[in-house]
């Protein structure tokens, strides 16, 4: 039996994909695993891998044609198997379960009158990219025609790859883990302005108060783009990056105080002594409670997305998992389990996140980070004393699916701090719920 | 200039570079009774640049020997005690007096173990002054690391510092193969913490003095400290700068260079050879063609000597070779992606 080519399913909510171009001619040998043909749907552009090895037969659908998600496009032969008649039967049968969302996806299977499609590749207007650009779009499945390039004269660059990266696993769910720029010098967005100082910190201007964002364990702070999108255009942020997280520099820390240590001095540089809104989430939250404790009279209102240092609790395992993994495949099951809904995690976002952590020496600094703040799988840091002391209105938001960090460690506030607890949502409330946290945040600044 | 590799358990003393290669020398004639010093005006003067200062008292003009003023006849000398058993270091006043000195450089010293199947070796080291900033002018102020990096069967090395000045040296003796070491006039005051006693420094390593991941900087002899300079300064706009001491010319050593630019995708060489045809164009060459490829996420940029003569005057001079801000210049628009 010839194997079965179809249009995959990419995105949580495609019905149809369209037919970009054939990279393998009908009647050519393709190797399993080989790019076989690109796709376009309506957020990317990808590269589909031959599911077998064997001889192309039967090409269904043509550049262009928009194919319904499930029906088959082709079928490979096994060298040396006879070719039938288009095997129809199956391919209707597929047809008709597939979700026709589309008429048109109904395609004629009449092989005869296909035309071969082969892989031209284009060499005129073909995009500029880097080496390295061109190789994580090719390993990624991205067309480099669907890239936008940000380097000198368009020339398509790492950041562009992995901006696409990001954008396209985005409506799904942002990665925890995002792959901005690990190890590069990336140009920041128009209107973010990076500020100097030992560790990374950008900045967007606006009006009042601004916000100060500290990221969790792991992440850094392009994690926060769901939520920037959804907070007001207009409200000044500042996003810190932590040590050996993002692009701040790798540092050997000896324990939380060492960090919050890092983090004041950093956080005096950047407020100069002015009036702030404070939000962090996961460390990034005891952390943002840790400077709240220390310079009161700065802090306007706290924000706590899941803070870490409420309880012993927490889900090491997930955490060496993350810090340790190496393959998109072995980082997966682990970013699954930050989130409500693990079938969000697609390969693709897990390669997109893996990207981010692609230098070994950061993952190795952030295994040591994680020796060294939870020990034996404990938070072996404790901010409920801190808690106490706040004086700032402060709110705390926790997912009720957290599979990291138990929901019921906020039971250790104080009755002035308001709880929101979400529900569908696991440790990143940010990404998994970007609008809700935005009106609640929004309110809390305001009041 | 700090840029030093770390001893940390052997016993160290601070000197110069300069003095650094004279304990080199000292520790190889005393251990060592086939090794001898020649070159011009090196015994009673102390040499050009006053490397070998007082080596001639202590070990007497036997092993210390002045040569005639003719490097072609000097060389020619060298390489015939070498061949027969010796291991003479043969001191050039400036590295560009070894253009009188070719033939027996690169027709004899550098062909005749091959030539003779293995029957014999040249163990000849040549040590060359060699660089610009001294006002020494066009005809004593230039860097031939790529001449003689062209030429099969002699090594090449570049020591930036004065531990690896006398650890290359050291090394140089113990190679079967005429070694010519190039010591940057710029460098002979320069002081560092140098290992006391007999050691190697291998030949052919490369090192990474400053870890980083934005881009790589390969430099080389003074162009390390400038380069070491810039990305200091870089770092204070969070610029991450690699930086490599390449050390050795031939042979080239690929694999640091290589995982360094895999790592960082963006390369920058820095030499004072004049920029076209030279280190720099080896080394954008070996990254093009190997696995780094891939890695690339910029255009590989050089920074070498002007297609110029070097001249007199000294703007004009400075002008001529990579300054720490000439590469902070164009390792910050590499970082950012402007180029």
């Amino acid at each position: 039996m010839p194997t079965e080519v179809i249009m995959p399913k990419v995105d949580m909510d495609m019905a149809t994909g369209k037919l970009a171009v054939w990279h393998v001619a009908e009647g050519d040998l393709v190797k399993k695993g080989a790019a076989l043909f690109d796709i376009e749907t309506d957020k990317a552009a990808m590269e589909v891998e031959a599911p077998a090895t064997g001889r192309l037969h039967h090409v269904l659908a043509a550049p262009g044609d928009t194919v319904a998600v499930g029906s088959p496009v082709a079928f490979i032969y096994a060298e040396g198997e006879a070719v039938a008649a288009a095997p129809l039967a199956t391919a209707a049968a597929t047809a008709a379960t597939a979700p026709a969302a589309e008429p048109t996806a109904a395609i004629v299977p009449d092989p005869a009158a296909q035309p071969v499609a082969t892989s031209a590749a284009q060499t005129d207007d073909a995009p500029r990219a880097t080496p390295v650009a061109r190789r994580l779009a090719r390993e990624a499945g991205l067309a480099l025609t669907a890239l936008a390039g940000t380097g000198p004269k368009g020339r398509i660059q790492r950041i562009d790859v992995e901006a696409e990266l990001t954008r396209k696993a985005a409506p799904a769910l942002t990665p925890p883990i995002q792959p901005a720029a690990p190890a590069q010098p990336a140009m920041p967005a128009p209107d973010w302005v990076p500020q100097p100082g030992d560790l990374h910190v950008t900045t967007r201007k606006g009006t009042g108060t601004p916000l100060v964002l500290i990221h969790g364990f792991a992440a850094d702070s392009t994690g926060w783009f769901a939520l920037e999108r959804a907070l007001p255009a207009d409200l000044p942020l500042i996003r810190i990056d932590l040590p050996s997280h993002g692009r701040s520099p790798l540092r050997r820390l000896s324990g939380f105080a060492d960090l919050a240590k890092a983090l004041v001095q950093c956080f005096d540089r950047v407020t100069q002594g002015g009036p702030v809104h404070l939000l962090g989430h996961s460390l990034g939250g005891a952390l943002a409670l840790a400077i709240a404790d220390i310079r009161p009279r700065q802090i306007r209102t706290l924000s706590l997305l899941a803070p870490a240092g409420l309880g012993p609790e927490i889900d090491g395992a997930a955490l060496n998992g993350i810090a340790r993994a190496t393959t998109a495949d072995s980082l997966a099951p682990w970013l699954k389990r930050l989130t409500a809904r693990p079938d969000g995690i697609s390969h693709d976002f897990a390669k997109a996140a893996m990207l981010a952590r692609i230098d070994p020496d950061l993952r190795a600094a952030q295994q040591e980070l994680a020796q060294v703040l939870f020990p034996d799988g404990v938070q072996a840091f404790d901010l409920t004393a801190a808690l106490d002391r706040i004086s700032a209105p402060t709110l705390m938001l926790w997912g009720r699916d957290d599979r990291i960090l138990p929901w019921k460690q906020a039971l250790a506030a104080p009755g002035e701090v308001g709880l929101h607890l979400l529900r569908g949502v696991g440790h990143v409330p940010h990404i998994e719920d970007p609008d809700s946290v935005a009106a609640l945040i929004g309110r809390h600044t305001r009041a | 200039m700090n840029a030093q590799t770390q001893f940390p358990d052997a016993q160290t003393r601070e000197m110069s570079y300069a003095e650094a290669i004279r304990d080199a020398m000292a520790i190889a004639l005393e251990r060592d009774p086939t090794v001898i010093l020649m070159g011009e005006d090196i015994g009673v003067y102390g040499g050009a640049f006053q490397v070998t200062g007082d080596l001639i008292d202590r070990f007497g003009p036997d092993r210390v020997m002045d040569t005639p003023i003719s490097e072609l006849g000097g060389a020619g000398v060298a390489v015939g005690a070498a061949l027969t058993g010796l291991k003479p270091i043969f001191e050039f006043q400036f590295s560009d007096f070894a253009a009188l000195a070719m033939e027996q450089i690169v027709n004899q010293a550098a062909k005749l173990r091959y030539m003779l199947g293995g029957e014999a070796a040249v163990p000849v080291v040549f040590r060359m002054p060699a660089g610009s900033g001294t006002g020494a002018a066009a005809q004593h102020s230039q860097s031939f690391e790529a001449w003689f990096g062209h030429v099969p069967g002699l090594k090449v090395v570049q020591p930036a510092n004065p531990a690896d000045a006398k650890g290359l040296l050291l090394a140089a003796l113990e190679d079967p193969d005429p070694v010519i070491i190039f010591e940057h006039k710029l460098l002979y005051k320069m002081k560092g913490q140098v290992p006391e006693g007999y050691y190697t420094t291998p030949i052919g390593k490369a090192v990474v003095l400053r870890p980083g991941k934005d881009l790589t900087i390969v430099a080389s002899a003074i162009m390390v400290h400038r380069a070491l300079e810039a990305a200091a300064k870089l770092a204070k706009e969070g610029i991450d700068v690699e930086v490599i001491d390449l050390r050795c010319v031939r042979p080239i050593d690929r694999e640091t260079i290589i995982a360094s630019v895999k790592k960082t995708g963006k390369l920058l060489c820095v030499y004072e050879g004049v920029r076209t045809l030279g280190v720099g164009a080896e080394i954008s060459a070996l990254i093009a063609e190997s696995e780094a490829f891939d890695y690339l996420d910029a255009p590989i940029q050089r920074l070498g000597g002007a297609e110029a003569p070097i001249p007199y005057n000294p703007d004009l001079e400075r002008a001529a070779v990579p300054q720490a801000a000439d590469i902070e210049t164009t390792a910050r628009r590499l970082a950012k992606g402007e180029v």
